[in-house]
């Protein structure tokens, strides 16, 4: 294939405002760290309100804001709060793209937005979404990298110069030719970071890019983005959840709530002290979820010693958590009983086993088994979370519990029936399947019909459908919705009504699909909570296919990990954080309040101090040494 | 993880896979204008196995992927072959089945209808196989002049199609757990349909609007034109297979005007 450089006819480059051209001008001499305007602020927003086209609501009231070159800004707030829509307007997309009802200034890297086009934000502003399936256009990664230069005219021989560059500072040199469809989640995530950083841009705009990747993926992310601001001093504003790994990388934390920014400081002081925030529903929620765990740490720490933790002692990360404990701790030795065990996770499986699965294999193509040997039973009143990388084999796995995917006869019985005899209706009487995506599992225009239809179709009398539809609205607290479209909830009712269509039939287990991703924590908590009262109710097994930590050390009784399509562990999540060697393996990371406890436990090995996954454990046990605690 | 779709582009080196997008076509037309133009059998046979060779030799398909990706239409030309050998009339009876005459020109029609539709089957399977979408429409910009925002909405349509089909996949599932069974009815299909497309269009939407936004923060658009940094050429191979092509093409064509070609049956032989 020959290198061919349609560069554009002169009369195009006349097109390109001036503002544009001096810009690029100055970039084709000068190194990344060196690009610079004459003003040092990157965004410059003043007293801004925006409602969406045909909306009378605002989504942003009011909002100021300054960014400086080279800061690294991380935004927190729950659904709907405003967030992405602020994003939006950080390279004109808002008002250019999305149309809408504008008042105040908004300028970035100098430039007006209103009066800018927002192919002149290219070469300053590079935007990175969510999901990298639906932003990465090409299917080659080298075009990917290459196509915003190409649109922007450049030389054929300095767009392949860029790309050469991007793509080694994101670490994936000699990448070039790979298909995007054969790359992992992090993998294409860092492309889509590449395609921007090809612009060499001094400004880096973020909306939730590790949302949709494992840990793995997630720590990869997060490394190439502290280089790109520490080294080429990029400034950066990201919206993200993940705060234990974010909290020492950032410089500056804004904290926004229905349209207004309600705070705005350093990671210190942000992480001072819980806050609360409103959900799209208007109720109000906790934020612990925002708390990184190092200070969540503290913070109890503090609570049962009786010292007050001021911003300026707050630690962000493990060691500094661990310092903070260790001077704390005491030299006494106590000798009271162990605490008691954490009510939330502590049941595991009673009874009979319902489902067994026994030397599973499966695959599409023969040579290319998706999973191997696979064998495990589960009980009633289990919480399991299954874990591993993107691409392991999970959700295969829980699809062919589902006779999704059909298994091979003799592998998966359930109540002593083979799974592959039974049609997917008689199995979703027993195991339920909430999707990730709830609106794909809506099959009526009314949420009661709704909730009602896996009765009808199971032939229910009307008064045993009434009845139970009644019941479950009430348990997922919808009942007022009833008559309206499951389209038109917010989100987290979407999920809800999800699990109160699974909820009716009353299975023996329910399949969370990544519960935690595309959604922020306190949705996922809120979810964990409903799937607390409904084991209490109905004796239900959770089987959640998860990747969060936080959320398999908080309820899970149980871990599965896959690897490769092979089982590699069951156990206690405790054995499983315990060995670093599978965490590798499944591409997990260990809870920041694990390593506290762990590196606790071997600074004082005549303590009680033991690695545990809970913080309130954690700090009661500090308590119980420093003889404060009961 | 699920199941590749067999009509979708495999990066790959062989002759095929290096000719240039457009000869691709050209040879795909050709023998589409082949097929059509012969309605005997020994032409067909003779194009089939031309087009085999292609998918074999040239294109390095294995039979397993040929065989896995044409065995329902295979199925479907073979029930044709069938009933319209059984059903078309003729004169001379080559031999009998279960005591029915087989005509020796309704099989061979029917013989050349069959193979026909499996021949631009399979060509066209040649053609999806070996050909990058992205590249087909940067030659048809750089190479046929196509306004490039026009080239990639075709491309972009291309490569979206896999995407939807997973997502209709997972709404399918998603369904069936619900208890939701595959109607067989016309009027449970549409409304089926109907049960697909609210989620569909939602999540399409979602996406399609996502994917505007990330073309035009990289300046997609901003000018009447845009560099290629890759542009497909036609190589020295190229303009060998088009011009053996449009020979082949004008020789038949013309043989046919003029009568030359004489009806052979292949049964009769």
């Amino acid at each position: 294939m020959a290198l061919v450089a349609a560069d554009c006819p002169a009369d195009i480059a006349t097109l390109r405002s001036t503002e544009a051209t001096a810009a690029s001008a100055a970039q084709e001499t000068m190194a990344p760290t060196e690009v610079r305007s004459a003003s040092d602020l990157a965004i410059d927003i003043r007293n801004v309100s925006y409602a969406y086209e045909g909306e009378s609501d605002e989504v942003l009231s009011h909002v100021s804001l300054t960014v400086r070159d080279g800061e690294f800004v991380l935004i927190l707030g729950p659904s709907g709060c405003g967030k992405s829509t602020l994003l939006q307007l950080m390279n004109g997309t808002i008002p250019h793209t999305l149309k809408g009802h504008l008042e105040g200034e908004v300028s970035v890297c100098g430039k007006p937005i209103l009066s800018t086009r927002i192919a002149s934000f290219a070469t300053e502003v590079g935007m990175v979404f969510q999901d990298p399936d639906a932003q990465i256009i090409n299917t080659r990664v080298r075009d990917e990298v290459c196509f915003g230069l190409e649109n922007l005219c450049r030389p054929a021989p300095e767009i392949l110069e860029r790309q050469r560059e991007a793509l080694d500072f994101v670490g994936l040199n000699g990448f070039g030719d790979r298909s995007i469809f054969d790359l992992s989640g992090g993998q294409k995530q860092r492309v889509s970071i590449a395609a921007v950083l090809a612009a060499r841009p001094r400004l880096l705009v973020l909306d939730e890019p590790t949302a949709n990747l494992d840990p793995a993926g997630m720590a990869e992310i997060f490394a190439v983005l502290e280089r790109l601001n520490r080294e080429a001093g990029t400034t950066i504003v990201m919206v993200e959840h993940r705060v234990d790994e974010l909290a020492d990388r950032v410089s500056r934390v804004l904290m926004m709530d229905r349209g207004t920014i309600v705070f705005d400081g350093t990671p210190r002081e942000a992480f001072s002290q819980r806050r609360a925030a409103h959900s799209e529903e208007n109720s109000t929620i906790p934020t612990s979820a925002w708390l990184p765990q190092a200070c969540e740490f503290a913070l109890a720490l503090g609570d049962r010693l009786g010292i007050p933790v001021d911003a300026s002692g707050m630690p962000l990360n493990v060691g500094e958590a661990v310092a903070f404990a260790d001077s704390c701790v005491g030299t006494a030795v106590a000798t009271m009983a162990p605490p008691a065990a954490d009510l939330t996770r502590s049941s595991t499986a009673d009874g009979p086993t319902f489902l067994r699965v026994s030397q599973l294999g499966f695959g599409y193509e023969k040579d290319r088994p998706i999973l191997s040997d696979i064998s495990f039973n589960l009980g009633r009143d289990e919480m399991i979370a299954l874990c591993g990388r993107n691409g392991s084999g999970k959700t295969t796995l829980a699809r062919l519990l589902m006779h999704i995917n059909t298994p091979p006869h003799g592998t998966i019985w359930l109540e002593g029936k083979d799974v592959a005899d039974l049609s997917a209706r008689e199995i979703s009487s027993e195991i339920g399947y909430v999707f990730q995506n709830p609106d794909h599992q809506f099959v009526t225009d009314r949420v009661w019909d709704e909730v009602a239809y896996g009765l009808k179709v199971r032939n229910y009398a009307d008064n045993a459908i009434e009845e139970r539809v009644g019941e479950v609205l009430d348990i997922v607290d919808l009942q007022r919705y009833r008559d309206r479209s499951p389209f038109s909830l917010s989100l987290g009712e979407r999920r809800r009504l999800s699990v109160a269509t699974m909820l009716v039939l009353e299975p023996h287990l329910l399949v969370l699909d990544e519960p935690t991703i595309g959604q922020d924590h306190e949705r996922a908590q809120q979810l964990m909570g409903l799937m607390a009262r409904l084991r209490e109710r109905y004796r239900t097994t959770i089987l959640m296919i998860t990747h969060d930590v936080r959320l398999i050390a908080e309820w899970a009784a149980r871990a599965l990990v896959i690897s490769g399509g092979r089982l590699l562990f069951d156990g206690s999540p405790e054995a499983m954080f315990a060995d670093e060697r599978l965490i590798a393996e499944a591409g997990l990371l260990t809870p920041p309040v694990y390593e506290i406890s762990k590196a606790l436990a071997a600074k004082h090995p005549a303590s009680l101090l033991q690695p545990t996954l809970s913080v309130p454990e954690l700090a009661d046990t500090i308590g119980r040494m420093e003889g404060k605690v009961a | 993880m699920s199941r590749s779709t067999a009509f979708q582009f495999r990066s790959g080196n062989s002759f095929f896979h290096r000719l240039d997008p457009l000869t691709k076509f050209a040879w795909l037309l050709a023998i589409s204008l082949l097929a059509f133009g012969a309605y005997i059998a020994w032409v067909q046979i003779l194009i089939t196995i031309a087009v085999l060779f292609t998918a074999f030799v040239l294109a390095r398909l294995s039979p397993r992927v040929v065989f896995r990706s044409t065995w329902l239409f295979g199925l479907a030309c073979l029930s044709f072959l069938v009933i319209q050998t059984l059903t078309l009339p003729g004169s001379h009876v080559a031999f009998h089945l279960l005591g029915h005459p087989i005509y020796v020109e309704s099989a061979d029609y029917a013989l050349a209808s069959a193979l026909r539709i499996y021949t631009i089957i399979l060509s066209s399977l040649v053609f999806v196989r070996t050909t990058d979408p992205r590249e087909l429409a940067i030659a048809l910009v750089t190479q046929m002049k196509v306004p490039y925002r026009i080239a990639y909405a075709f491309f972009i349509a291309l490569r979206i199609i896999p995407t939807i089909e997973e997502e209709i996949k997972t709404i399918h599932a998603a369904q069936a757990v619900r208890g939701v069974v595959r109607e067989r009815s016309v009027a449970g299909r549409i409304g089926e349909t109907k049960r697909y497309a609210m989620p569909l269009l939602v999540g399409s939407l979602r996406k399609a609007s996502m994917m505007v936004m990330s073309m035009e923060a990289r300046a997609f658009g901003a000018y009447p034109q845009r560099t290629f940094v890759e542009a497909p050429q036609m190589s020295a191979s190229g303009v060998a297979v088009c011009t053996v092509m449009l020979v082949l093409v004008i020789s038949w064509y013309t043989a046919l005007g003029l009568g030359y070609v004489h009806s052979f049956y292949v049964l009769a032989a």
